[in-house]
């Protein structure tokens, strides 16, 4: 059965990936992060996930409704039309195309938006880019159910 | 002391009106698609090794092609690039490939970045946390890892000196110096590293072997301090490392001095090739090198029996300080020190400088001691 | 300029019978029993491996390192016994604020452990396989030229200063033949990009002037403030902008971002470290700032990087794809600019307001 998104199954389905591909992981080298997640419906209604790294492993999935007690390096913000055409995107071709990466949509902060509260936690989104973005690959082998929610 | 560039930006009413113009235009000048430039596409001659300099050594931008002195002002422009003028003059000082070059740079630099490796995660530090060593094995072993952290950063202290110094047609050199700067700090790393899990912690720094860093940092040229660095330095103690990996009290201990010798050795390849090409091309700089090479083995001479380094050897060697150890120990000690010896002077003959035996104090008092060892024997 | 040895010890009778003692298996052994901190250092993480983190301890931490360095101008390791007879070897950075940031061994260990070899890790057949247009392709080659101009300058700046940093700054040292090896890195790899599909194109007035006034700054706190965040925030846009042009130059790009970020995380923690123990020297720090931003300009808007990104960036040389790309690139300098104020107002140096930067990018 397909994984709906956004979900917390989803983002565990990521997360057995990560495990499943260790040996990519710990080749890239130390991860050591914290970021959520947002995804809203037309800038609303937003649904967040925490996602936290440690060494070489995701250590940490979990849906929050408020971020703001949470310790986090960044947000990546979007609605769920652009998360949905992302992940569509590294489906068909195995992994994001250049238009479809996480730096490219975040670049110019229209369709994702990287928040952040200290600048040093929005560089490491590019201290671990090539782990991020590896990360969000993973979901060209999970069953997930990228259709808008009735 | 600073360098301020030709024009400040800012108040260049023409730079910036330019970039206005065309932030608000579009109209771009596009000549740089015109650049006086050799036309190449290169492939990877052996699709495992991947893409390396060697593939890129064609035409205009390939070393091969190099001249023999970098004529003119050193910019930043990369090799091949077309150079309008008004570079700025980076005040390379050397500028002779004669000076810095070395057969093979460029394999040596992939063979670097292909070799790297993790002082933290690469050795097997749980088994050597759990490992007690016996006291006097112990500290021998903590003062030769003192010793070791102790002089490896010499060799980027020394190389990154002169990496600004080397025109920037050169930088496969450059980027050479990069790799060993960082193989360097990885050994400093290990060795500090490994000290502290032993129980006895760093023990005594080296007044001797420490002016003899001194003599290293304050070479006059390149060529001269590479040859004593490089080649004989870095000679020496890729021998203390072989030693040390046939001493190591465990086998983490043999995987480290593996490790650390391999990069090691990639170092004394370099020196050897460069000095060669050094000789070959600049062969009026022979008396320097061996009136450099003289005081470089005065203070051999002086260094090679600093009791911080070789009784710690003794005692590793012998596998105890009890009166039959340190014997044992001694005799191997002194066959490790002949051949430290015996092979900086065969580095050297391949070099291109067999004659320096002939001229060496250190080379006669190595063939007496060989004669009594041998005597002793008998 | 050299040193010589303080004797010829092939004529010195202590020398020669201090070999002849040791041949003869008498040995001194007054290290054995010297005066060390003993201690056991165990990873606290043992698939992290045993980090300098683990290391920071007693003695032997960074933590013990006092703001003056008075006592050690030799190479011996920090925390071990110390006895006379220690070169001075002409360290002339001897102050801890003056080069330190906490997160140094964090870097340190971060920069090796993701370490990447361009050789091997792009797909150099993928470049062939799927060349950009011409137009692009020409941009690209153009790019890279500026890109390893600016990589080349970067590479010298630790190498200008690690000579002169006391060794008791290990860690940082250590950081620094990191940073070289990460600027080798882009060096190999913007020519490599470069060379697969056309060759190098022009130097650049402009970005030489610029990034010489950079690396030659007068200070190692404003030159790391100056090469390392100034010029990196630039190379940082740069890689972000360019990282669309095709799937292989997004990976390329994204793993050079990786090592420029941390060297600009290194800058941010060594001027708030600075600015800590010395904050009125955020005066001198804003002088230098309003010499030299100038050279953000002369790099951002220098035809040979300018217009080749603007080309990339909007996918070629025809009417709509030059507006669309000089939009992305208006959009790349002022968030380069945004970000680079930011970063150091977040270190307590605001100078939005003060910058003249603002006459251009605003």
């Amino acid at each position: 059965m397909s994984l709906p998104f956004p979900s917390v199954a989803f983002f565990e389905a990521l997360r057995a990936g990560m495990n499943d591909n260790a040996e990519l992981f710990r080749r890239l080298g130390y991860f050591d992060c914290t970021f959520a997640i947002r995804v809203t419906e037309n800038g609303h209604d937003p649904k967040q996930y925490v996602i936290a790294f440690d060494v070489y492993e995701c250590t940490d999935v979990r849906e929050v409704h408020d971020l703001a007690g949470e310790q986090t390096d960044f947000i990546l913000e979007a609605d769920a039309a652009v998360w949905r055409d992302m992940f569509a995107n590294i489906r068909a071709n195995g992994g994001a195309d250049s238009e479809h990466g996480i730096n490219t949509l975040t670049h110019f902060g229209e369709g994702m938006r990287c928040l952040y509260d200290d600048p040093d936690g929005h560089d490491k989104m590019f201290r671990f880019a090539e782990s991020i973005q590896e990360f969000f690959n993973l979901a060209a082998n999970v069953d997930v159910d990228l259709r808008a929610a009735a | 002391m600073s360098y301020l560039a030709t024009t400040d930006f800012l108040d260049d009413k023409d730079f910036v009106d330019r970039y206005l113009y065309t932030m608000r235009t579009g109209n771009l000048d596009l000549s740089w698609m015109n650049a006086a430039t050799e036309h190449v596409e290169v492939q990877a001659a052996n699709k495992r090794r991947g893409l390396t300099f060697r593939d890129l050594d064609v035409g205009t931008y390939g070393y091969t092609e190099l001249p023999a002195i970098s004529r003119g002002a050193s910019s930043l422009a990369p090799r091949g690039a077309e150079e309008p003028a008004g570079l700025p003059d980076m005040n390379a000082g050397t500028v002779r490939k004669a000076d810095v070059w070395a057969y093979n740079i460029e394999g040596y630099y992939e063979e670097a970045m292909s070799r790297q490796w993790n002082a933290a995660t690469d050795i097997p530090w749980k088994q050597l946390c759990e490992t007690e060593l016996a006291e006097d094995i112990g500290k021998a072993y903590s003062q030769l890892l003192t010793f070791l952290t102790e002089v490896e950063m010499i060799a980027t202290d020394v190389p990154s000196k002169w990496l600004s110094q080397i025109s920037s047609d050169y930088f496969e050199v450059k980027n050479f110096i990069a790799t060993q700067c960082m193989d360097e700090a990885r050994h400093a790393e290990v060795f500090r590293k490994r000290a502290l899990t032993t129980g006895y912690g760093l023990m005594k720094a080296s007044p001797q072997n420490e002016r003899n860093l001194k003599f290293l940092r304050e070479a006059d040229s390149f060529a001269e301090a590479s040859t004593t660095l490089h080649l004989q330095a870095e000679g020496f103690v890729l021998t203390m490392f072989r030693f040390s990996e046939y001493l190591s009290p465990t086998d983490g201990d043999k995987k480290l001095f593996r490790l650390v010798m391999q990069d090691e050795a990639r170092h004394v390849g370099y020196g050897m090739q460069h000095l060669k090409w050094h000789l070959e091309n600049a062969p009026e700089s022979r008396e320097i090198i061996h009136r450099h090479l003289a005081e470089a083995e005065n203070f051999i001479f002086g260094g090679i029996f600093a009791p911080e380094v070789l009784e710690s050897f003794v005692i590793l060697a012998g596998k105890g300080s009890k009166h039959e150890n340190i014997r044992a120990g001694v005799d191997v000690v002194n066959r490790f020190a002949i051949q430290q010896v015996e092979e900086y002077f065969e580095r050297l003959d391949k070099c291109g400088m067999p004659e320096r035996r002939e001229r060496s104090t250190l080379w006669q008092v190595i063939e007496m001691a060989k004669a009594g060892t041998a005597a002793n024997h008998a | 300029m050299s040193y010589y040895a303080e004797k010829y010890f092939f004529e010195d009778e202590t020398t020669i019978e201090a070999n002849q003692r040791l041949a003869e298996g008498k040995l001194v052994l007054d290290w054995f029993d010297v005066d060390a901190e003993k201690v056991r250092v165990v990873p606290s993480d043992f698939n992290r491996g045993l980090t300098y983190d683990d290391c920071n301890v007693g003695g032997y931490g960074w933590d013990a390192i006092p703001e003056n360095i008075r006592r050690n101008y030799s190479m011996a390791a920090r925390g071990s016994v110390l006895v006379p007879g220690l070169p001075d070897l002409g360290y002339t950075l001897n102050r801890k604020s003056e080069v330190w940031s906490n997160n140094c061994a964090e870097l340190y260990e971060e920069s090796k452990s993701r370490r990447w070899a361009p050789a091997v890790d792009i797909d150099w057949e993928a470049v062939r396989a799927n060349p950009l247009s011409p137009p692009c392709t020409h941009a690209m080659r153009q790019l890279c030229t500026a890109l390893l101009e600016i990589a080349l300058g970067i590479l010298e700046f630790p190498g200008r200063w690690v000579f002169w940093i006391n060794q008791e700054f290990l860690e940082l040292k250590s950081l620094h033949c990191a940073q070289m090896i990460d600027q080798a890195r882009h060096v190999e790899v913007f020519r490599k990009r470069a060379m697969t599909i056309g060759g190098l194109g022009r130097a650049s007035v402009a970005i030489e002037q610029a990034v010489k006034e950079l690396i030659s700054a007068d200070t190692y706190t404003s030159g790391s403030l100056s090469v390392f965040l100034m010029l990196n925030s630039i190379v940082l846009g740069l890689f972000r902008t360019a990282s669309s042009a095709s799937s292989v130059d997004a990976k390329m790009f994204r793993l050079c971002m990786q090592d420029t970020a941390r060297q600009i995380a290194y800058a941010t923690g060594q001027l708030r470290f600075f600015l800590g123990e010395h904050p009125a020297k955020s005066l001198v720090l804003h002088e230098h700032l309003d010499q030299t931003e100038h050279v953000m300009v002369g790099i951002l808007a220098a035809p040979e990087l300018l217009e080749p990104l603007i080309v990339l960036a909007g996918g070629g040389t025809s009417a709509a794809q030059v507006s669309a790309g000089r939009d992305k690139v208006l959009a790349m300098h002022r968030g380069v600019i945004g970000e680079y104020l930011e970063r150091l107002a977040s270190v307590g140096l605001e100078r939005r307001g003060r910058t003249r930067l603002e006459k251009v990018f605003s």
